[in-house]
């Protein structure tokens, strides 16, 4: 990896909980994040949720 | 003329607080006589909050977390 | 970005160029309140995404009450003006921000980026197209995902369950699993969605509580619940809840009269032929990779799998076949949250180790003037009336407000703001702190829980402490829920300002506590995750201590063969040590043991013992705990007895010599779940399916004319692993399903052993003669993992697992922080998500080891020694073990005295201590007695 020189930002596709984690832990370890969302907002589908296992916690 | 308590409520900043945040998003009305203390956990109230409260005119206390 | 989709990607990894195309919002961001007064107005009604159609939205619309960010958009298919400009235009009328602007137009962008990483997740199959379900033709077959929505107290009906058809009371639901899953004749989705079983049990549980005597079934082929505690959770959903569990597949819904009851039909257990009427039918539908998705993975030229998902190596689970592009969640296999959040993490720590060279080249910090010292200065509060559009100056007489607020006590200056969050307004508030010499501010706004760090940060810029700020909720607690009584109203924010007023006065100046941090990092196991974990601390550039009890490097994966999927465990073991070994910043201290621990994140010292008794102690900012799990050693089913009866770890080693009894043997049965899912292990060992499936594919294939058994309880070969259980079926592997009260029964008979089973087909008892029996034994949590638990203060699960912190969203922290957990001592998993989550944890470490200190928030516990007496009863109510009790000389110089102290690094600022301290001894700055005394006092001064 001589050759090039390696840039310091990330891009992730989608803002869904997943994608967040990643940009979360990025962002925290030193590097400047791009989170590319489809729709209007974050959240993905885990907002649609209502409740989630195992503590009935509201998914928001 | 009716009676109107005045109540002073201790909402936990983590949910109470919050939960009370999103009653005003969905503009869900209730009566005005509350008034929030915001704590950063319920478990933060003293006794003596609750005693001071009522010696100066709390009809009521929630503690809610 | 949002509403922005990657068009192109060129370059390499470490260096792509990225374009992507953004579409118009219509509304400018930075302007939208979110007041909502658009949407109001907004004379167009559609269905809403967000609700799964079951409710409707405006044209202009906010994805859902919480989005990030909240800011409205318009959807230019609806909008009337952007169809036919000028024939509506409400929106921009009543916008007082002035956000709406319907001339905007599409933004195509170009980025420079080192890595990619593809998360763009599922989506939900569609049942309409298989007819069969009658979906989309009777409005009583809803999906689960719309009946999450009729759950949601945000939902359509705001959490009541009734029927679409009619909004009449539902009485008995039936969900049928598998719609869109493991199904290759309706859909083409032959693999398993892995998620559906655990979110049917859930559902129905929770629609019981919404509707008491609700009657629930729940229809299925296998109940997949191979997660962490799933299990448990289904035996309540039967034996509390009452749920039903039907096994069998059901083949179509059909028209129960005109009523709107639908009528199932279908064979039970016993052979039946049963018809069933339900109010409602909820169809469990499976998970696939959107088409969007699908051209976005041409774009970025990665392969997939024969299901459509991002094809990946079971030890790199989140690269894709392209370098420097990663992935991760659903679009990586169907998975649940938790997994997800995991491989979420795991991708961070893929791309910090490709760019590790370049970390914080890019990332910037902000700086801010000195602060001013206020300590000495009478109190000069500034309040700062906020009219929120029309939010609340709408109900509430700011006016009104702004008149009294001059008159309270040291409130010196008083300016109502159409919006006090506006960026302008945040540039006056700096210069009016400085020209008017202001030290306590008071912003009469909204909720501090989204706002406070906006006018914190204002308060730094303007060179004061970012403590010295309260908020007065006058919107979200006053203006929006008391919108039928502007008097009373206003009378609130009177109150609310008096409060914030008294509450301020009191304030101080706090600094946050930083705490420096020992740039290493621990890892306590050398499995495979353990090695993984510590490989990837390594090459982002940290030193790491890798500690193992035995005297070998591989744990458990060295009696294993291959991964699910066909790849050869023992190849990447030893290319995993030999990296691992050779890694000049990974210290290995094998045959030792942790024995001592003390300190807190950032500056952990754990003494290891090794075997010789040698002690070092290892200073690290953070670990990860990756000590594995153990096979069970059955005593059922007479293993001890019989010698043809082994397990399936010994039936591999058995096989791979090509020992002779193996080779020769005719007939195998394979029993399931031994010591898993029952008594007092009430949970699913996640591997041991598929593991019996794979090797009676090998057995299968070697010989076709072998007679192969697999007595099951569920098949749980769930994810893309189905496809292992289908290629079984088809070689004519015998599969018999038993329950637990119906356990097989093995008993010696001469040179063979004689399995006898219920068969649920025949409706008899079978008797097969076995040469071979393989029992796919239990992975049982280490029996001493309390010991070390105890050491780092970590908790272990009712079965003897470590509990990470939260079950969904912090699936490798613990809730001690700074320890992180990985691979089977979480609890039993393949291989795949066993490297998953030591690169999340790893990652998670490397976000504290990549700071030089860590930067604690100011609101924390604090110690008056003039009160504190030393009785210690804070000590043991502190959740977070930071208060700890000391000997000091006594201040009267009579000798020695206790009193406590707080330890700033592990203090959380909940003030269980405050509220438990008898003598005012201790109490969290930013909410003192004195501060929240004030408070109430002129709450009820009025």
């Amino acid at each position: 990896m001589l050759d090039t020189k390696k840039v310091g930002s990330v891009m992730i596709v989608g803002g869904g909980v997943t994608g967040m984690q990643t940009a979360l832990d990025l962002a925290d370890s030193g590097y400047y994040v791009y989170l590319v969302e489809k729709t209007g907002a974050i959240g993905g589908a885990m907002a649609q949720l209502d409740k989630t296992f195992p503590t009935n916690d509201c998914s928001m | 003329m009716s009676f109107e308590p005045k109540i002073i409520a201790f909402c936990c900043n983590w949910c109470s607080y919050a939960a009370a945040d999103l009653a005003g998003t969905a503009r869900m009305q209730y009566p005005h006589n509350v008034r929030i203390v915001r704590v950063m956990c319920s478990g933060m109230v003293h006794p003596e909050f609750i005693m001071d409260a009522l010696s100066q005119g709390a009809d009521g206390v929630m503690i809610l977390g | 970005m949002t509403l922005s989709e990657v068009t192109g990607i060129a370059g390499d990894a470490g260096n792509f160029t990225v374009t992507i195309k953004e579409a118009p919002r219509y509304v400018d961001v930075d302007k939208c309140i979110a007041c909502g007064a658009c949407t109001e107005k907004c004379p167009k009604k559609v269905d809403s995404e967000y609700d799964a159609e079951t409710g409707k939205r405006k044209a202009i619309y906010v994805k859902y009450a919480q989005a990030v960010p909240l800011k409205y958009q318009i959807d230019p298919d609806a909008c009337i003006w952007l169809k036919k400009p000028g024939a509506c235009g409400f929106c921009e009328k009543v916008c007082d921000a002035g956000a709406i602007n319907f001339n905007d137009t599409e933004k195509i962008h170009e980025i420079n980026v080192g890595a990619i990483v593809m998360a763009p997740g599922f989506e939900t199959y569609d049942p309409t197209d298989a007819k069969v379900w009658g979906y989309g033709v009777f409005p009583n077959v809803i999906t689960s995902i719309q009946l999450e929505r009729y759950l949601s107290a945000s939902g359509p009906t705001e959490g009541h369950l009734v029927r679409p058809s009619d909004g009449k009371p539902v009485y008995k639901v039936a969900f049928l699993q598998c719609i869109g899953s493991r199904d290759e004749n309706l859909c083409g989705n032959g693999y398993c969605s892995s998620v559906c079983c655990m979110y049917a049990i859930k559902e129905a549980v929770i629609a019981k509580d919404h509707v008491p005597g609700l009657s629930t079934s729940i229809f299925y082929m296998d109940m997949r619940t191979h997660g962490k505690e799933f299990d448990q959770y289904m035996e309540r959903a039967k034996t509390d809840s009452g749920v039903r569990f039907v096994r069998c597949r059901v083949n179509g819904v059909e028209p129960d009269g005109d009523n709107g009851d639908l009528r199932l039909s279908y064979v039970n257990e016993d052979g039946r032929q049963i018809e069933e009427s339900y109010d409602m039918v909820v169809l469990s539908v499976g998970l696939q990779t959107p088409k969007h998705v699908l051209e976005l993975a041409k774009t970025a030229n990665i392969k997939l799998t024969a299901d459509n998902f991002a094809a990946t190596s079971d030890f790199a689970p989140v690269q894709t076949s392209q370098q420097g592009i990663f992935t991760c969640g659903a679009f990586a296999g169907p998975k649940d949250i938790p997994h997800s959040v995991v491989e979420g993490s795991a991708a961070a720590a893929a791309v910090a180790e490709l760019l590790a060279p370049a970390r914080f080249e890019l990332s910037t910090d902000a700086v801010f003037p000195e602060e001013r010292e206020v300590a000495g200065e009478e109190p000069r509060i500034g309040i700062f009336v906020c009219h929120c559009g029309s939010n609340i100056a709408g109900v509430v007489d700011v006016e009104a407000v702004e008149k009294y607020a001059k008159t309270l006590p040291d409130v010196v200056y008083v300016e109502r703001n159409l919006f006090s969050c506006s960026q302008d307004t945040q540039e006056m508030l700096v210069q009016r702190i400085k020209e008017q010499k202001l030290n306590r501010i008071v912003i009469a706004a909204c909720t501090p829980r989204t706002h406070e760090p906006l006018f914190r940060e204002t308060l730094k810029a303007a060179g004061l402490n970012e403590y010295l700020v309260e908020m007065a909720n006058i919107r979200n607690h006053d203006s929006w829920v008391h919108s039928a009584n502007p008097v009373a109203a206003t009378t609130k924010a009177n109150d609310l300002v008096r409060m914030a007023v008294a509450k301020v006065t009191f304030s101080s100046a706090l600094q946050s506590v930083s705490v420096p941090i020992t740039q290493k990092g621990l890892v306590i196991g050398a499995g495979i995750s353990g090695m993984t974990a510590a490989l990837n601390i390594a090459e982002q550039g940290f030193a790491v201590h890798l500690v193992e009890r035995t005297d070998t490097l591989g744990g458990n994966a060295l009696n294993l063969k291959q991964t699910w999927s066909g790849e050869h465990i023992p190849t990447a073991v030893s290319r995993l040590i030999e990296q691992v070994t050779n890694n000049d910043k990974i210290t290995i201290h094998s045959n030792s043991q942790v024995t001592k621990v003390e300190g807190f994140v950032g500056n952990f010292k754990s003494t290891v013992v090794d075997e010789k008794g040698v002690r070092t102690v290892i200073e690290h900012g953070a670990g990860i705990v990756a000590t594995g799990a153990e096979a069970y050693v059955p005593t059922e089913y007479n293993y001890e007895s019989i010698t043809s009866v082994i397990t399936a770890i010994q039936f591999d080693k058995l096989y791979e010599l090509g020992e002779m009894h193996v080779r020769s043997a005719n007939n195998f049965v394979f029993i399931q779940c031994v010591g898993s899912r029952e008594k007092d292990n009430m949970y699913c060992s996640k591997v041991c399916c598929t593991h019996s499936v794979q090797s009676a594919i090998a057995l299968k294939k070697e010989h076709p004319q072998r007679n192969i058994y697999i007595l099951y309880r569920d098949m749980r070969t769930y994810g893309q692993r189905e496809s292992l259980y289908r290629e079984a079926r088809k070689l004519g592997v015998i599969f018999i399903n038993y329950e637990l009260h119906g356990k097989p029964t093995v008993t010696e008979n001469g040179s063979s052993i004689d399995v006898e089973v219920w068969d649920h087909v025949l409706h008899r008892p079978l008797k097969i003669q076995a040469d071979l029996v393989i029992l796919a034994t239990a992975i049982r949590p280490l029996e001493d993992a309390s010991d070390l638990g105890k050491l780092y203060k970590v908790p272990l699960d009712g079965d003897g697992f470590f509990q990470e912190a939260h079950a969904k969203l912090r699936p490798v922290d613990f809730s001690t922080d700074g320890m992180f957990v990985a691979g089977m001592a979480h609890y039993p998993k393949p291989i795949e998500e066993s490297v998953a989550q030591a690169l999340a944890a790893s990652a998670r470490t490397v976000t504290l080891l990549a700071k030089q200190e860590i930067a604690l928030d100011a609101i924390k516990a604090t110690v008056d020694k003039e009160f504190c007496d030393g009785c210690a009863l804070c000590v043991d109510v502190c959740p977070y073990h930071a208060i700890t009790l000391v000997d000091v000389d006594s201040m009267n110089g009579s000798g020695e005295e206790k009193i406590v102290t707080v330890n700033k690094a592990q203090c959380k600022g909940c003030g269980l201590c405050q509220g438990t301290c008898p003598k005012r001894g201790i109490s969290v700055d930013g909410f003192t007695m004195k501060q929240i005394n004030a408070q109430i006092t002129a709450a009820l001064a009025a």
